[in-house]
């Protein structure tokens, strides 16, 4: 039996040692390229800056987008989080020890698109490395306070889940660091604690905001009998009520502050029937109503950040729908000033730089912005890309663009490819409002866009003159139902079909201009579900985003217009093949593969490569239900396979199918993108350049460039260039252990876009994708000894470049220029030389490509084609484009022979082999070669800003011009060759004349063979 | 037999785990340490003198470097036949870049210095960090190039932070990140090692480093060649 159970060992190791997983690696350098905006940002929730360097280093979290570090007061951002959940509620900086950082994970701005945490994240080193230190559970986090001198003690205000009941709420409190918790302060399973206040001079004195609140899908609460103010004096030990002063109860959300220069100084915005604002002056324990403006105490739940000056105990700011601040103590407050610009509404997260009071940034749905005049006025960081998209979609055109809508900040549109790549100036606004479905019209001059609750235009992109499309109800109808985030799509197989949907479907062949209604209600129609009017709790608050019996996503099958699918948001999903003359609604089928039977149907996808299978993700995040449902069905809904696998973390918004290859699937989901190569048997996150735990809103293919595109609900929009390498990578493949992929056609040219100057709008910018497809091969494992060399050569077996290449597991990509060797450069100049950098492009031909890993070799080949699209150049022009620039290569290489002999020479005649007796001679020698030399290349000025053009300046110069010449030359180019091989053959002559006259009179100079 | 499998797996499943995750951070030193050629191998070294190339579509650039370990460096550049240097000595410093426009050679200042500090130690810093009054910490493995590593924190004693990134298949560095803070900036440089050949003197040295887009292939190396101090100051 022992020798069984060795060899069942040995087996087992030896079988896991020889099989090959679908992992991550293996596609490791498709790195994405993330386009932002940075022009229009995103939801910051929080912003935390260390004193001791003056506010220099910053830390922001964002609502999807993860932590955000500046080491320079702003002016540029890394994201230090990208492992990790990107819904930030809290952060908090030891300032005894700056480089101890905690984050809260999981905004608490309950708005219906608030995503969700898992906890609580430390670094001990600036933000390099984070550690979940636990309160898994709590969802949504609020604040952090550290203890100013025990920092050890850590106290955290968890608001805990929005959608279900919960334990996990209240106060917690860490007193070693974050190692353990315990819950210091719990009302019930409804209420949990919005805000924490510390009073600097007496840490064990607290304040926690209390508050019971719930969303529905369909509904929204704000207050109960468990929201209140409390207060400890004995570190949360302890907590009484506090009621003197304050408004009769119920209350919903209370956001308050204290005077950290003058602690019984105290503010409060108490939501309840009267929700209004509050002033104490003997630390909290009583409190006086103060008349405020509709600013002041608008929104309760989403406003909740007041803040008093560090010096100044009557500075109050009220960050809230506008800015607004005070210097009387909160009794009067004033709205900041337009002078600046526009400073984007909706304020959650304010951060005053301590030891500069004048200095403070604001966090706001649209990014972050910095004053230094005491809030008066606002500049805009346009360098953080984590703009919330709902959506993304494509046009045809060359590049393309994508089109997407963000949460509160319009509809906008950006190139895929632009002149020196794509920065803030690139991207243009075509919708207001929230910004949701953003789809181009087919005919490339239209596009289709919303705002929230279904308010839908199609607008003309080159004048922006928009009109309103949305179907109106008839006599005979019910009140039209639009969701929050209304689906507007255009037909997958017949694009000039445009559908949207309310409870009914609509479909129009005529831009909108006409509707025709394709269905009855498909939604549940439960009248429960549909009493709005009533949102909100103690305040008020029916913007839409509790619309419910709602259709929420629409497809057409991309091989038959007449298959359209329907998906609602109330747990319908329904099918019609007749173009919407019948349904069938398939949702019991669905349920009985174990989905949710309310769940949000949140994508359907009808293959591509067989008309009865279709995919479908739900999610049922909103009843508390956090379960990843991806369905896929081989008859057309009347059975269906879940799709799970231990990897999924969150909720599913997105499957796409592969327009190829019918096998690879990728899956957005609310924390993380995922992809399989296998039909769904094997999945692996996406870490290319994506944040891991990346909110994955939306995924579509483009079917020119082979790009995925991803957008995102806090990092903007993601595009993976060119996915054909993943596309081909089978299992077959990926079990060898050098795989050498066959190379696209190669299109010659210098890419479709110039340069265009520098970026002068500033911010975040996005690289270009690469100009031509890259060559790949793909290793099992990584290359730990020996290199690996890519050799290309011609028809003829000449050698044209020789490149190192990359070792990696998994695919690896080199980029050749489609150049050959540059040539060598003579020593001697002040100046660099920029020819030695330059080499004429190949002409059309297949080029041999030689791998070479160690001792092995592995060949293919690539075919390099003229590029037609080019009208400037055709092919007998680029033939002769290249003749001469080859004509004007060899004149250079001769120039710098000559200055290579003339180096010889001088070099002799400076060293000790010319005797002493002999030296005027050589002098004499050396002194006509200079004249010589400083002809042929320039060698007097040696600032880099003093220009001094002899034969080879001239020379390298048009000979970089006919290297990236995509024009044909003109008579004065060609003429100039002729030109300098004559200047050339002058100096030459000269030079030989020199060596003649000295050479016999300095006999122990040899004579260089190759002079000619 | 069912057991039996269960047990096996068991049993493989607490090798692989030990293997890979229960090693404390002087074990994978150590381990590291071995795989480089070991202490007494290095304690050997004294100077290196090697020749770089770095190829960037089709063009290169030549760099020769010497070591004096911890007193001095030289690093010599050709590029398009011009040449400059770059001098670190344990106070000082100065660089010549002529294709940059400088015209004679400049002190450096005395941030970059004192980061460039590292550069003077020939041996392997894990072999030395004690010694220099550098710390170590150990973090989660991170995923680099498709290989998860080891990642170790160094930090010395003026706080400059370089992160060693290692294979755990021959616990050899794949990937250097030092974080540099250097006249009010703050920047982070990468350099990946690869193609790790062992020398006659038991030296097992990564040929090829990578650093952004420069890829900085060894073509001759030296150890101990004799060293004439002058070419640690400019002009020589």
């Amino acid at each position: 039996m022992k020798n069984i159970a060795i060899g069942i060992l040995i087996i087992s190791f030896s079988f896991l040692k020889s099989q090959t997983t679908l992992n991550s690696a293996m596609f490791g350098t498709m790195e994405t390229r993330q386009l932002g905006p940075g022009t229009m940002s995103g939801r910051t929730t929080a912003i935390e800056g260390v004193i001791k360097d003056e506010g220099k280093t910053l830390y922001l979290g964002t609502a999807g987008g993860g932590v955000w570090k500046s080491t320079n007061a702003g002016a540029s951002y890394k994201s230090v989080f990208d492992k990790y959940c990107q819904s930030i509620g809290a952060i908090a900086i030891n300032q005894k020890t700056p480089s101890t950082v905690y984050v809260g994970t999981g905004e608490s701005n309950m708005r219906n698109t608030v995503s969700i945490g898992n906890g609580m994240y430390k670094s001990n080193d600036a933000g390099d490395n984070w550690k979940k230190i636990g309160l898994d559970s709590t969802e949504h986090i609020a604040r952090i306070l550290i203890h100013p001198e025990n920092t050890n003690v850590v106290y955290v205000a968890v608001p805990g889940p929005l959608w279900s009941d919960s334990k996990h709420r209240g106060v917690y409190k860490s007193t070693n660091g974050g190692e353990s918790w315990e819950k210091n302060f719990y009302i019930n399973a409804l209420t949990g604690c919005a805000e924490l206040l510390m009073d600097p001079t007496n840490p064990d004195v607290l304040f926690a905001s209390m508050w019971q609140f719930r969303r529905q899908p369909f509904s929204f609460n704000s207050g109960g009998k468990g929201s209140g103010l409390y207060k400890s004096s004995d570190g949360g030990k302890t907590w009484r009520e506090i009621k003197t002063g304050l408004p009769e109860k119920p209350f919903g959300r209370i956001a308050m502050a204290l005077a950290p220069s003058d602690p019984k100084q105290m503010v409060a915005i108490v939501e309840s029937a009267k929700t209004g604002l509050y002033i104490s002056s003997d630390g909290g324990e009583s409190w006086k109503n103060q008349s405020a403006t509709m600013n002041t105490c608008a929104r309760p739940f989403y406003f909740s950040t007041i803040v008093i000056d560090p010096k100044d105990p009557k500075r109050v700011y009220r960050p809230a729908f506008q800015f607004a601040y005070s210097s009387d103590g909160g009794y009067s407050f004033t709205e900041a000033s337009g002078d600046g610009g526009w400073v984007h509404s909706d304020m959650h997260a304010l951060w005053i730089n301590p030891a500069h009071t004048n200095i403070m940034y604001v966090g706001t749905d649209g990014g972050v912005y910095m004053s230094v005049d005491r809030g008066v006025t606002w500049q805009f960081n346009h360098s953080l890309p984590v703009g919330q998209f709902y959506h993304v979609m494509y046009d045809l055109k060359e590049p393309y663009n994508v089109f997407g809508g963000l949460q509160d900040n319009g509809s906008w549109m950006a190139p895929s490819a632009s002149p020196g790549g794509i920065g803030n100036a690139n991207w243009d606004r075509v919708g207001g409002g929230d910004g949701f479905w953003t789809v181009p019209d087919a005919d490339g001059k239209t596009v289709y866009s919303e705002y929230q609750g279904g308010n839908m235009f199609r607008s003309n992109l080159s004048t922006m003159k928009s009109d309103f499309i949305q179907p109106q109800k008839t006599l005979k109808e019910e009140k039209l139902r639009w969701n929050w985030n209304t689906p507007i799509v255009t037909g997958a197989k017949n694009p000039k079909n445009l559908y949207v949907g309310a409870q009914y479907l609509y479909k129009s062949n005529d831009q909108g201009r006409n509707w025709q209604r394709i269905s009855e209600d498909l939604s549940t129609n439960d009248k429960n579900k549909q009493k709005q009017e009533d949102s909100g709790g103690l305040s008020e608050d029916n913007t839409s985003a509790e619309n419910h019996c709602t259709i929420f996503t629409i497809a057409e099958s991309p091989l038959d217009e007449n298959q359209i699918w329907a998906g609602t948001d109330d747990g319908n999903l329904q099918v019609s093949s007749d173009g919407g003359k019948t349904w069938a609604n398939v949702s019991s089928n669905l349920s009985a593969c174990g989905v949710a039977k309310q769940a949000w149907v949140s994508s359907i996808e009808p293959s591509r490569f067989d008309k009865n299978t279709v995919y479908v993700t739900c999610e049922n995040h909103m009843y508390g239900d956090h379960a990843t449902y991806l369905a896929k069905s081989t008859d057309l809904g009347k059975t269906w396979a879940r799709m799970n696998n231990s990897i999924f973390t969150s909720y599913a918004h997105k499957i796409k199918e592969d327009l190829v290859n019918k096998d690879l699937l990728f899956l957005g989901t609310e924390m993380g993108l995922f992809a399989t190569l296998d039909g769904g048997a094997n999945w692996i996150r996406m870490k290319n350049n994506i944040p891991e735990y990346i909110l994955a809103r939306d995924i579509q293919i483009h079917p020119k460039t082979n790009d995925l595109i991803i957008a995102s609900h806090g990092r903007g929009i993601f595009i993976m260039d060119d996915i054909r390498p993943l596309r081909n990578l089978t299992k077959e493949i990926w079990e060898q252990e050098v795989y050498f992929f066959p190379t696209p056609n190669i299109i010659l040219n210098e890419g479709k876009l110039g340069w265009g100057g520098p970026e002068t709008s500033g911010g975040w910018s996005a690289g270009n994708p690469p100009s031509h497809p890259s060559i790949d091969y793909y290793f099992k494992q990584r290359l730990n000894s020996g290199k690996v060399t890519l050799e290309i050569y011609d028809s003829k077996g000449v050698l044209l470049q020789s490149m190192p290449g990359t070792i990696r597991k998994g695919i690896n990509k080199v980029n050749w220029n489609l150049r050959g060797t540059p040539p060598k450069v003579a020593s001697g100049s002040t100046k660099m030389d920029g020819a030695g950098f330059t080499a004429p492009m190949v002409l059309p031909g297949v080029y041999t490509l030689k791998l070479k890993v160690k001792d092995k070799e592995y060949s293919s080949t690539v075919n390099c084609v003229h590029d037609t699209s080019n009208k400037n150049l055709n092919l007998e022009q680029r033939i002769l484009v290249y003749n001469k620039a080859i004509e004007l290569q060899q004149l250079y290489n001769k120039v710098n022979n000559a200055i290579d002999t003339i180096n010889y020479y001088q070099l002799l005649l400076k060293s000790d082999s010319v005797a002493y007796s002999k030296r005027k001679h050589a002098i004499l020698f050396y002194d006509d070669l200079q004249k010589v030399k400083g002809e042929l290349m320039g060698v007097k000025k040696t600032s880099i800003f003093a220009d001094e053009k002899r034969v080879r300046e001239k020379v390298s110069e048009l000979y970089g011009n006919f290297c990236y010449m995509e024009a044909a030359p003109n008579e004065m180019q060609l003429d100039a060759i002729v030109d300098l091989n004559k200047e050339f053959e002058t100096q030459h002559d000269a030079l030989s004349k020199v060596i003649a006259k000295h050479l016999p009179k300095n006999p122990e100079i040899k004579i260089k063979k190759h002079v000619e | 037999m069912k057991t039996t499998v269960k047990v096996t797996a068991g049993i493989l499943f607490c090798i692989l785990s030990n293997g890979v995750f229960s090693q404390t951070l002087e074990e994978i030193v150590s381990k590291h340490i071995e795989a480089i050629g070991g202490k007494d191998s290095w304690e050997k070294v004294r100077t290196m003198r090697y020749e770089s190339v770095m190829k960037a579509q089709g063009a290169e650039i030549h760099f020769t470097v010497v070591k004096s370990d911890r007193i001095a460096l030289r690093s010599d550049i050709s590029v398009m036949g011009m040449k400059g240097f770059n001098i670190v000595t344990t106070k000082e410093g100065w660089s010549y870049a002529p294709w940059a426009g400088q015209t004679k050679s400049e002190a450096m200042t005395a941030d970059n210095v004192k980061n460039s500090q590292d550069e003077l130690n020939i041996k392997d810093e894990f072999l030395t960090y004690k010694e220099l009054g550098k710390t170590i910490e150990y973090f989660d493995m991170d995923d680099i190039d498709g290989t998860e590593c080891f990642k170790i924190k160094m930090t010395n004693k003026d706080g400059k932070e370089t992160t060693y990134y290692i294979d755990p298949g021959n616990y050899l560095t794949i990937k250097k990140t030092e974080k540099i803070k250097s006249d009010g900036q703050e920047t982070e440089n990468s350099t990946f090692y690869s193609n790790y050949k062992m020398l006659a003197e038991g030296l097992n040295i990564p040929m090829m480093t990578t650093s952004g887009w420069s890829e900085m292939e060894t073509l001759k190396l030296e150890i101990n060649p004799k060293i004439d101090d002058a070419i640690f100051k400019p002009g020589k």
